[in-house]
């Protein structure tokens, strides 16, 4: 199972290594000021963060070990794991703010709609590699990939999560157009996408759901409410200016007038100490972080390679993309995570284990495709 | 190595084709990534360098809570420096909405702490509806020490409320000279449109009346500000820093509390309604300014109530007006001064020209009366004066004519404002033919020529101008303008302003008729039959005079005591004097509204005053 080869370790990618440990250390650092001063109750968050940081990094570690085409063979049972605990989580999760999402396991509450995206693109990557169409799929061919997003879709939107829900969605979307649908695939998707969508409003949102989107399209109309956590974060990241207020010195964070300053708003932060020059540099390392994983891909040795590496990259980007434009104001409060930057556990191992992937893709792409039996 | 690298190079391009054109589409995703980071960087300059500047203006206002820090007002003392108004610190309760979460609920709790109603509390916030929301809603001013200090105490269950310090007046004497040093008020909406919107802004305290509106500039001071940072809820984190407010300027008055308080415990002991002033003669230093009945100057604290104030323009007695400026009146006999000067300074009459009065005077078709029914028989200046002899002075101003006595009047001062920092001051009246022409419509009767003499026609006076007469006589034809101010100090004990005389006109070269007028007016105290005898101060020259303005003539009152007229039909008291004779010191007026004769109503105030003013210096104190 462990194919140890001399060249894995010559093929061992430390610029992609060094651009995770780069965007890491900046979050970190601006996980210290979003979280300062500490409370002093319990573990600050910053510290957590550097033990999920370590055992994420044990993760990424563990994933590189086995050949990602090992995945093929365990893809199911994990996928059957995870479906298992966002049922555990919907039936006896931990809730907060009406929505129940997290399974306490005393020292760590896992949220399993985390790991849920990542498992999505493994195996989507794995079902799309193994049924190769070349000249486009027809619709009867994405019955079985709709249904492997279908299940852990609905369980996560039944929590609440919508943010989550159409993460697997945009997910799904990002790896089908990808490997290429035949143009009548194209019109009947986007049909049943907007037929569902309208279902969607009618009957499935929750109230608080209908008024963020309310909110986002006429943010007058609440000004306490989520349109002034937009404002606030606008506010927070164009005070910063061209150089920012300095490191610990940004007040719409420290003062509390950013919500969420250490989770989601957690690049308002960044923006407001660190400025536009900042911004820039941050923003950079990421975007560079994500095209060296599309250029993993692109040298990937296999179908399977490179949709698990384009897949991982999807999913980092289009969570980087909706959080950043929600803390520009673009969007509204949908509850996406900045990978790698947010607070949070559960995101943390899993961009870990997904940039562990990348690597994995990275470190074989010389190798002899696995016989597949 | 190498060659086994180049076998594996040969099976990926052999296996190409269809993983090939997968990768191809890594392009448009890479497009796709590059079209995104784009529109971040994009929007990033947008938020931070377009509108950076914007922005930061938000965080900040976000943040920083500006609080004004009102300044104490300026002390106003006694020309001895006793303090007749101060300050004392009193805490209101006051509402900032931007900062308040759950209004409903804070109001609920705090309602009872405050002893309000919670509609009371709604209420203050609905009338305060056009107040920008970061500025304070005053809720309840000048709380107690208990309530103070349960609400810092306990400052974090109620968001938004906050205590604040507003120096008030505290009044050492009460009413003593209320309606001269006025009160305060909150700005009124005409008055914070006119105003310096960098001085004031609404909720804030002015000088409504008086000195303290007159001399709002001097007390008013400089308001501090402290800047303080407050997080999301509104509490403050910590102080930034703090511009302390300037106490305003001190104002030591001319006025002479002990002199002040003798003057009005007169007036209201008996409560009698009219005027009292004295003045340096050789400053024109004002030392007493007593308008009776006054306001009652604590009512006006915190805003006068509607009863009060409907109360106060009902009363017959007109406690609103300060009558040392704003009320005229005939002077009566009083003016036979400027008569006598006229008359002597035109050549119609010398110290020896005697006119023979056998209780009145024939002119034209009518007989003008003496007040001495019986007559004064021959008749000189000094007799004329001392004993106030009507037929004399009918003579002399028929002689001198209404224009000639007009102008001495203005020499005197009369007919014209004095200056006084006082509001509203009347002019008065000097009239002449001219005058006559243009205000009345009609033409000069020589007959009222015989009535402006003895002070009873058109002619009106203030106490204030009759006093400043007073002195002009008594120094010899020096008039000085009547000043109230002494000294201004600011808050660092610098003199910023402080009292010099200042010669209003001067009338040379009549000395001589001057003395003859103040040995007149000599004979009116200390003659035999002076009319104001019973002001004698033994061991006190003084010098005055006498006077009775007509109200009404009404037939149907002719004759009867005075008592049994009608109280508003009733004549004004006149009495004005100086002292010492030979060198005078000090001119004092009292005008007493229907208060019968100047000499028995208006005279014992005079002597009252004129007692406490030479009180150290007289041998013997002669209590009346």
């Amino acid at each position: 199972m462990f194919r140890i080869d001399r060249r894995l370790f010559e093929h061992f990618d430390m610029v992609l290594l060094l651009l995770i440990f780069l965007v890491c250390i900046m979050a970190f650092f601006n996980l210290y000021s979003a979280s300062f001063p500490n409370s002093g109750f319990g573990m600050p968050p910053y510290i957590r963060q550097a033990y999920f940081f370590l055992i994420g990094f044990a993760a990424f570690v563990f994933v590189v070990s086995f050949d990602y085409q090992e995945l093929h063979s365990w893809n199911y049972p994990f996928y059957g794991l995870i479906i298992l605990l966002l049922i555990i989580a919907l039936v006896a999760g931990d809730s907060a703010g009406g929505a129940q999402r997290w399974i306490n396991l005393g020292f760590f509450k896992l949220q399993p709609s985390e790991p849920a995206k990542l498992m999505l693109v493994v195996t989507l990557a794995s079902y799309y590699s193994r049924k190769e169409i070349n000249d486009g799929y027809a619709i009867k061919d994405l019955v079985i990939p709709v249904a492997l997003t279908g299940i852990p879709f609905m369980l996560i939107l039944l929590e609440p999560d919508l943010g989550t829900a159409l993460m697997l969605g945009i997910i799904f979307v990002s790896m089908t157009v990808f490997v290429k649908l035949k143009m009548s695939t194209y019109g009947i998707m986007g049909g049943l996408a907007f037929a569902a969508g309208l279902l969607a409003w009618e009957k499935l949102l929750k109230p608080y759901q209908k008024q963020r989107i309310q909110t986002f399209l006429d943010p007058d109309q609440d000004p306490m409410g989520h349109g002034y956590q937009i404002l606030q974060s606008k506010i927070a990241v164009g005070s910063g200016g061209k150089f920012g207020k300095g490191y610990l010195e940004g007040t719409q964070g420290h003062l509390h007038f950013l919500p969420e300053r250490h989770t989601d708003f957690a690049f308002s932060v960044w923006g407001e100490e660190w400025g536009f020059a900042g911004s820039v540099i941050f923003i950079g390392t990421y975007f560079l972080l994500l095209f060296w994983g599309l250029n993993v891909a692109m040298y990937a040795k296999d179908r399977f390679g490179v949709l698990l590496a384009y897949g991982v990259v999807m999913l980092i980007f289009w969570q980087a993309v909706i959080n950043l434009f929600m803390i520009m104001g673009f969007l509204p409060v949908v509850g996406i995570p900045l990978p790698l930057v947010s607070y949070g556990g559960s995101s943390l191992l899993t961009t870990m284990l997904g940039l562990g992937l990348l690597m994995n893709v990275r470190m074989r792409r010389f190798q002899a495709a696995m016989p597949r039996d | 190595m190498k060659s086994a690298l180049k076998d594996i190079e040969d099976i990926t391009e052999r296996d190409e084709g269809a993983l090939d054109l997968l990768k191809k589409r890594l392009l448009w995703a890479a497009g796709l990534v590059i079209l995104f980071l784009v529109i971040i960087i994009l929007r990033l300059w947008f938020l931070q360098i377009s509108n950076g500047e914007e922005y930061e203006k938000r965080a900040y206002g976000n943040r920083v809570r500006i609080r004004q820090l009102n300044p104490p007002r300026g002390h106003i003392l006694d020309r001895n420096n006793r303090e007749m108004v101060t300050n004392r610190p009193s805490f209101n309760v006051a509402l900032i909405q931007e900062d308040s979460e759950d209004l409903g609920n804070v109001l609920k709790r705090i309602a009872p702490v405050l002893d309000m109603d919670v509609a009371e509390l709604w209420e203050k916030i609905r009338q305060a509806s056009d107040t920008p929301r970061y500025l304070p809603v005053l809720l309840k001013e000048d709380i107690d020490w208990q309530t103070l200090a349960y609400l810092e105490n306990h400052n974090h269950e109620f968001s938004g409320i906050r205590t604040e310090v507003q120096p008030v007046r505290v009044y050492h004497y009460e009413d003593l000279a209320a309606n001269i040093i006025g009160y305060l008020g909150s700005i009124s909406k005409q008055e914070l449109e006119t105003a310096d919107k960098a001085i004031y802004r609404g909720g804030d305290i002015i000088g409504k009346k008086g000195l303290e509106k007159l001399r709002e500039a001097d007390l008013r001071g400089e308001k501090g500000h402290s800047y303080s940072e407050v997080d999301a809820k509104g509490f403050e984190q910590q102080l930034l820093k703090t511009v302390e407010p300037l106490p305003g300027r001190q104002i030591r008055l001319t006025l002479d509390v002990d002199l002040q308080q003798i003057a009005e415990s007169y007036m209201t002991a008996g409560e009698k309604s009219g005027a009292v002033v004295a003045m340096e003669v050789k400053t024109g230093r004002l030392l007493v300014a007593v308008s009776a009945p006054t306001i009652h100057i604590n009512d006006f604290v915190g805003g006068i109530s509607t009863e009060k104030w409907q109360a106060l323009l009902d009363n017959p007695k007109h406690p609103l007006i300060n009558k040392v400026v704003q009320a005229s009146y005939p002077p009566g006999s009083t003016y036979k001064m400027v008569t006598a000067l006229a008359g002597l300074a035109k050549g119609v009459i010398d110290n020896d020209t005697v006119f023979y009065c056998p209780g009145h005077y024939t002119f034209g078709n009518r007989r003008y009366r003496c007040w001495k029914h019986s007559g004064h028989g021959p008749v000189n200046l000094l007799k004329a004066i001392g004993e106030s002899c009507d037929v004399y002075f009918y003579q002399v101003g028929q002689k001198v004519g209404v224009d000639g006595l007009a102008e001495y009047a203005e020499k005197l001062g009369l007919g014209k404002k004095t200056g006084i920092e006082m509001e509203y001051e009347k002019s008065g009246l000097a009239p002449t033919k001219k005058w006559k022409e243009k205000y009345r419509n009609a033409k000069w009767q020589d007959g009222e020529t015989l009535s402006v003499a003895i002070g009873q026609g058109f002619n009106l006076v203030t106490p204030l101008q009759m006093c400043s007469m007073t002195a002009t006589l008594a120094n010899g034809g020096k008039l000085y303008r009547p000043q109230l101010v002494e000294q201004v100090i600011d808050s660092e004990g610098r003199i910023i302003e402080a009292f010099s005389p200042e010669l209003v006109s001067e009338i040379t070269g009549l000395d001589q008729y001057f003395n003859s007028i103040k040995r007149g007016m000599e004979e009116v105290i200390q003659g035999k039959r002076g009319t104001a005898r019973s002001v004698a101060i033994e061991g006190l020259r003084i010098a005055g005079k006498t006077g009775t303005a007509q109200v009404v003539k009404v037939a149907q009152y002719r004759g009867l005591k005075e008592e049994d007229i009608p109280y508003k039909y009733r004549d004004h008291g006149w009495f004005t004097c100086y002292a010492p004779a030979e060198d005078p010191e000090i001119a004092v007026t009292v005008l007493v509204e229907h208060g019968l004769h100047g000499g028995s109503g208006a005279g014992p105030i005079a002597k009252a005053v004129l007692n406490q003013y030479f009180s150290g210096r007289l041998k013997q104190v002669v209590v009346e």
